[in-house]
This record gives C-alpha cells, structure tokens and sequence, in this order.
C-alpha cells in the first residue's frame, strides 16, 4: 500500500496545486461510483464516457506530442482523427460504399498507414518553414479532407455516414461498453508510456530543444526537419488510432464531426492541461468531455429550453473564452510538465528528490536538462 | 439571346469581383502580419463582424433614406457599408487592446492560438445575435448592365461594378496613406523593424493602434461585399479565410503590395476553377475551389515560400 503511495506522489502529484486538482478529480470520480451505485448515472453510459474521454485522451496525446514536444502547429487533428474513424469504417463495416467488412485489424493499420502518408505530405512543404506555415496549411489540409469525404459519396457515402461498424472484441466475457472501455484504457496506458519513455529519450531532448530553439539545435548538427517530421508523423498516427477507435465506439461516423471545432476542442485539452505534459493532456481531454457533455445535458434542463437559448453558440462562445483566458491568465496550464522528464534514478541521484526548479513550463526542457546531466 | 455556354470573359469578370474581396482581406491580415507579426485566425471572422454589423445597419438607415439610390444601390447600402467598416474597426481595435496586448510577450504563437480564440468568440456573437440562418441586404435585384452585355457579352451588374470601383478606391486610398502621409511612413517603418523604428521616436503603439483600424475596416469592406455578391452567413469569414491565407502567402507575407497581388491571382483562379470543369480537367470540380487555393498555397511553399513580394522566409 505504501508503495502504491509512493509511487503515486512520485509520479502524479508533486505539489500542492497538483493535490488539489487531483483531490477534485477523485472526488467526481467517487461522485460517478456513488451515482452508479444509486442508480442516478446509468453504468453503461458511464462506461461510453469513459471510452469518448479515453478517445479524447488519445487525440490529446497526440497533439501533445506535436505541439507539447516539438512546438508544431497542427490545426487539423479533426482531420486526423477523421482519416482513422474512416479508414475504420470503411474497411470494417460490411455496408460501407468499400463493402468490405475486414477484420477491424485492417481497420486501425490502414489508419496509421493512411495518416503517416498525410503527414508526410503535409509536413513536406511546411515543416522547414515558419512554424505559422503549419498552423495555416493544416487548417486547409482539415477543410479539404472534409470536403472530400463530403463529396465523394462513391467512395465515403457523404454526408449520410457509414452505420453498421462492428464492435471490438465482442468476444471478451464483457458487455460492449465494458469492452471499449477496457480496450480505450489499454490504448492510452500504452502510447502513455511510450511517449513517456521517448520524450526522455535522446530523441525526446532534440525536440525539447528545438522547441525552445531550433537554431540552437541545427547548430548542435541536428537535422531538425527529421526530428520535427518524426514529431509530426508520430502525433498524427496517434490521433488516426484514437478516431479508429472511435468509429468503433460510436458504431457510426458522418463527416460532421470533422469541423475545426473539433480540433480545438483538442487544443484546449492540451494547452488546459498544461503543454508538453502527457498527464495534463489526459485531464485536459477528461476536463473538455466535461464541458461538451455537461453543455448537452443543459439542453435538457427545462428552464433553459424555455429561454429559447441556442446552445450550441454558447459552446462556441464558451471554447473561444476559454482559450483567450488561459492564453493569458495559465499558459502553463493546469498540470505544467516538470520532473516527468528526467529519469527516476537521476532525480533520486540528484539528491533533490521530488523539488524540481519551478517554471520551466512551456519550453519544458531548460531546467529539466540541467537535472537530467547533474 | 442566352449562351449555351458561359463566355470565358463572365468568367474573368466573376474573378474579378471576386478578386477584390480577397484584395481587400488579404491587405488587413498582411497589416497584421506585418505589424504585429502574427498570423491571426480572426481575420475571417472580423469580416463576418463587419458585414453583419452593416446588415444590422440597414435596419435604421433604410427606413430614413427610403429608396434613393446612387450608382444603382440604394445609398443606405453604402451609409451601411460605412457603417461596418466603422464597427469591425472599432471591434479590432478593442479586441487588441483586451486580448492581444496583454499576451504580446508570449510570442507571434501565443498570438495565433488566442486570435484562434477571438476568432470562436466572434463566431459565437454573431450566431447570438443573428441566428444561424443566411441573410440578405435586401438590395433590390438587378439585370446585368445592357451596354457591357452588348459589347463583351457578358452579364455584369451594378453591383459588381461598385463592388471592384469602391475596392480600386479604397486600395488607391491605402497606398496613397502608406507613401504620402506620415503615419504611411510610421507604419512602414514599424513594420520593416519595429524597435529601430521605436529608437527612432516612432511612437509603436499609435502605429499598431492605426493598423488595427485599417486592417479591421478594410476586412468589413469585404466582408459587406462578400454578403453583397453571395450571401450574409455566420461562417461566410471562416469560410473564406483560407483563400485569403493563400493570397497572402502568394503575395509573400507582411507585403501589402503583395497581398494586392495575391488576392488577385487567388481570386481569379478560384473563379476560373468551373472554367477548368468545362475544359474537362478532371478532379477539379466547383466544390473543390477551396482545395485549389490550397493546392496553391502548398505549391508556393514548396517552390518560393517567400512569396513573390516577400523578401524573408
């Protein structure tokens, strides 16, 4: 048991701020089980929350290693995410315009195939350029992959969406939502611990480099445009498995959920959770499914439809504040990487223990590395 | 007599019309890249603000100005026109004051993902207080000019012809501004560097405070002509800001003379795509036009991504 404590004041919580938040996130947890329990919060919608926060935590993951490693700005994680729900559902599902109906395997690898072959593409043009070059070209990328699921019905069926998805592992002794739950959590709990062991990696400090200065990096002989490709390819596969996944959860997908609104709900998972942070991208992902799912139920309460006020607006209003207050008032967001980056033996070396240098946030790497040699 | 098939010219002429709101877009984001060195997502939406804030115009100037007109538009529309850009000014100078400038110190990126966030709050506005449904001016409609139509045989109206004069104005406006007048002069010199030209005596802030006002009231032009030619939407901004990115980029970026360029080829070649249809390019079909634009950006990326006016990378 004290292990377990150890471990968890270790590697989750290290300081005040960071017990609070992860005391208010164990305190709706325990709300959810008590709602469970009673029968006010239904268990197997609980369990699709948890599969759509677990997708969200995917994409969150991806775009952390795109925007919180390497400082590349992707617009177009819906796009993404859009290439794997697709590449799922059409391989997958047997009245999809394909008509195919493979095994969902071929499903998730066609995503990664598809999406790295994207990035690529993508990346080419704009990866050696101003990092604003990304952020403008990825925006597009989004708008014309959108309008090409929109509009060539033959191959996508447009606009009417593709039903008929299979489940994952119906096999499993477990209901359907238990199945995806468990396969969700599966999902992040592996790419959690490879991007952690990757961001501590040789490879891993390039790119904290060249996302403080890459000039610094080319001077150390860096080829950096491979490191930032590799960034970008990576990030993107990632957030291609996580709409794979979700075509598998929903059991149908229309283009509809490919707008920009989507992605930036992505970014505010990442940049709320606190840039570079792997553990910040998860509750920031867990925070914005809060917001969207909480927003909807609004929909619900009788007083407000009597208002005769269209929500959807106000999610939007809500999503642009939201990113202007945090922009200015916690860019660090709420759970800043800090010593997650060092390796556990050097920080016990160190002799510092768990009181890593503060600040340091958003360019991550500077006082980290200072830890990593000593 | 109506042609079987549309003359080429209605298309160079549509490109046109086209081209002189991309113009008028592209110099404002150029300004703002120029200026205040960040690419800013809220330039689209900016438009929308303007172009519905002349529509919320319209509901006072119409009743008092009846149904005079001048140039064949009633002249509410341009005290409407006046009205927008005066708004969408106002707007982009007290968004800078509020958001931009508080967050000035985080970089040209801090920027752009908060201009992402003005970009969503505009939005939002708008759908507030319009609803999401598409709106008209309520400009009477017209027939195509009878002496244009029998000489070049092609159909252009009033209104087109108003839209490219008053941009040709407002273009010739700008430059005039930028060349002849001191603040013209200020403004380059910000823009080309802007703490030599703070060492110099410049006062930045009065420049930056001048470029918003430009930029802002230069979007809603566009913005009004854009509801003007098509249609008043929520999304008409977002929708096309990726044209305009392309212009500018096209043009080399923080060029204003080369955001006129760009949004002039962008615009025609977005235009020209049904024209590809018609000769049997495959691929390239009408609702693809924004791809085009895209295609092009990438093509200028790979090829000169300094643009064509543009000197640094």
């Amino acid at each position: 048991m004290s292990a377990v404590t150890s471990w968890v004041r270790e590697t989750l919580v290290r300081d005040a701020t960071e017990r609070r938040i992860f005391a208010a996130l164990g305190l709706i947890t325990v709300l959810l089980v008590v709602g469970v329990l009673t029968g006010v919060v239904g268990l197997r919608f609980l369990l699709f929350q948890i599969a759509l926060v677990g997708m969200y935590a995917l994409l969150s993951l991806g775009l952390n290693v795109q925007w919180g490693y390497a400082g590349l700005i992707n617009f177009s994680v819906a796009a993404f995410w859009g290439i794997g729900a697709y590449c799922a559902a059409l391989l997958t599902a047997p009245n999809s315009p394909l008509g195919l109906g493979l095994h969902p395997v071929f499903g998730f690898l066609a995503a990664i195939v598809v999406s790295a072959f994207v990035a690529v593409l993508i990346g080419i043009p704009t990866l050696r350029l101003r990092e604003d070059y990304l952020a403008i070209a990825s925006l597009g990328l989004a708008e014309v992959i959108r309008a090409i699921i929109l509009n060539e019905r033959q191959w996508t069926a447009g606009s009417s969406g593709i039903s008929g998805i299979p489940n994952l592992m119906s096999w499993l002794p477990l209901t359907d939502s238990a199945t995806t739950a468990a396969i969700v959590v599966f999902l992040i709990a592996v790419v959690y611990l490879f991007l952690r062991r990757v961001h501590r990696s040789p490879w891993g400090r390039v790119l904290r480099t060249i996302r403080s200065d890459e000039n610094l990096a080319k001077a150390l002989g860096k080829n950096t445009y491979r490191f930032k490709m590799q960034a970008f390819v990576l990030g993107s596969v990632i957030m291609a498995v996580a709409g794979a996944f979700y075509a598998h959860l929903n059991l149908y997908i229309d283009p509809s959920d490919l707008v920009p609104l989507t992605t930036f709900y992505i970014w505010i998972a990442v940049i709320l959770g606190g840039t570079g942070s792997n553990r910040g991208a998860v509750v920031g992902a867990a925070v914005v499914i809060a917001i969207r799912e909480g927003t909807r139920f609004l929909n619900d309460i009788g007083f407000i439809q009597t208002l005769g006020v269209d929500l959807a607006p106000l999610r939007l209003l809500f999503v642009g504040g939201l990113i202007i207050l945090i922009m200015r008032f916690r860019q660090d967001g709420l759970l800043p990487p800090k010593d997650e980056l060092i390796w556990p033996a050097a920080r016990d070396g160190s002799g510092a223990g768990g009181a890593s240098p503060s600040g340091a946030a958003s360019d991550g790497g500077a006082s980290s590395n200072g830890g990593d040699d000593r | 007599m109506i042609p079987l098939q549309i003359s080429p010219f209605q298309y160079v002429a549509n490109g046109v019309v086209f081209s002189s709101i991309i113009v008028l877009a592209a110099i404002g984001l150029s300004l703002v890249y120029s200026i205040a060195d960040f690419a800013n997502f809220a330039h689209g939406d900016l438009m929308t603000v303007g172009a519905f804030s002349a529509l919320f115009s319209v509901g006072f100037f119409r009743p008092m100005l009846g149904d005079a007109g001048v140039f064949g538009l009633p002249l509410w529309f341009f005290l409407a026109l006046a009205f927008g850009m005066g708004a969408a000014a106002v707007i982009s100078v007290v968004t800078n004051r509020v958001v931009y400038r508080p967050v000035k110190d985080s970089g040209s990126i801090g920027l752009l993902i908060s201009s992402i966030g003005v970009a969503l709050v505009y939005r939002a506005l708008v759908f507030l207080s319009f609803g999401t449904e598409p709106e008209r001016y309520g400009v009477p409609r017209q027939g195509p000019v009878p002496w244009v139509r029998e000489t070049l045989g092609i159909a252009v109206t009033p209104r087109n012809l108003v839209v490219v004069a008053l941009t040709v104005v407002l273009v010739t406006a700008l430059h005039l501004t930028l060349t002849r007048t001191t603040l013209g002069r200020k403004m380059r010199a910000t823009a080309d560097n802007a703490d030599l030209a703070r060492v110099s005596g410049i006062r930045t802030s009065e420049v930056i405070f001048a470029m918003w006002l430009i930029g802002g009231a230069l979007a809603a032009a566009g913005g009004v002509f854009l509801g003007l030619e098509e249609l008043v939407r929520p999304r008409m901004g977002f929708d096309i800001l990726l044209i305009v990115f392309a212009a500018v980029i096209l043009g080399g970026i923080g060029s204003v003379y080369g955001a006129m360029l760009g949004g002039l080829v962008i615009g025609m070649v977005h235009e020209l795509v049904p024209l590809f249809d018609q000769l049997g390019v495959p691929l390239v079909s009408t609702p693809y036009a924004e791809a085009v634009a895209f295609v092009i950006m990438v093509v200028i990326l790979l090829v000169r991504p300094s643009g064509i006016a543009g000197d640094s990378g």
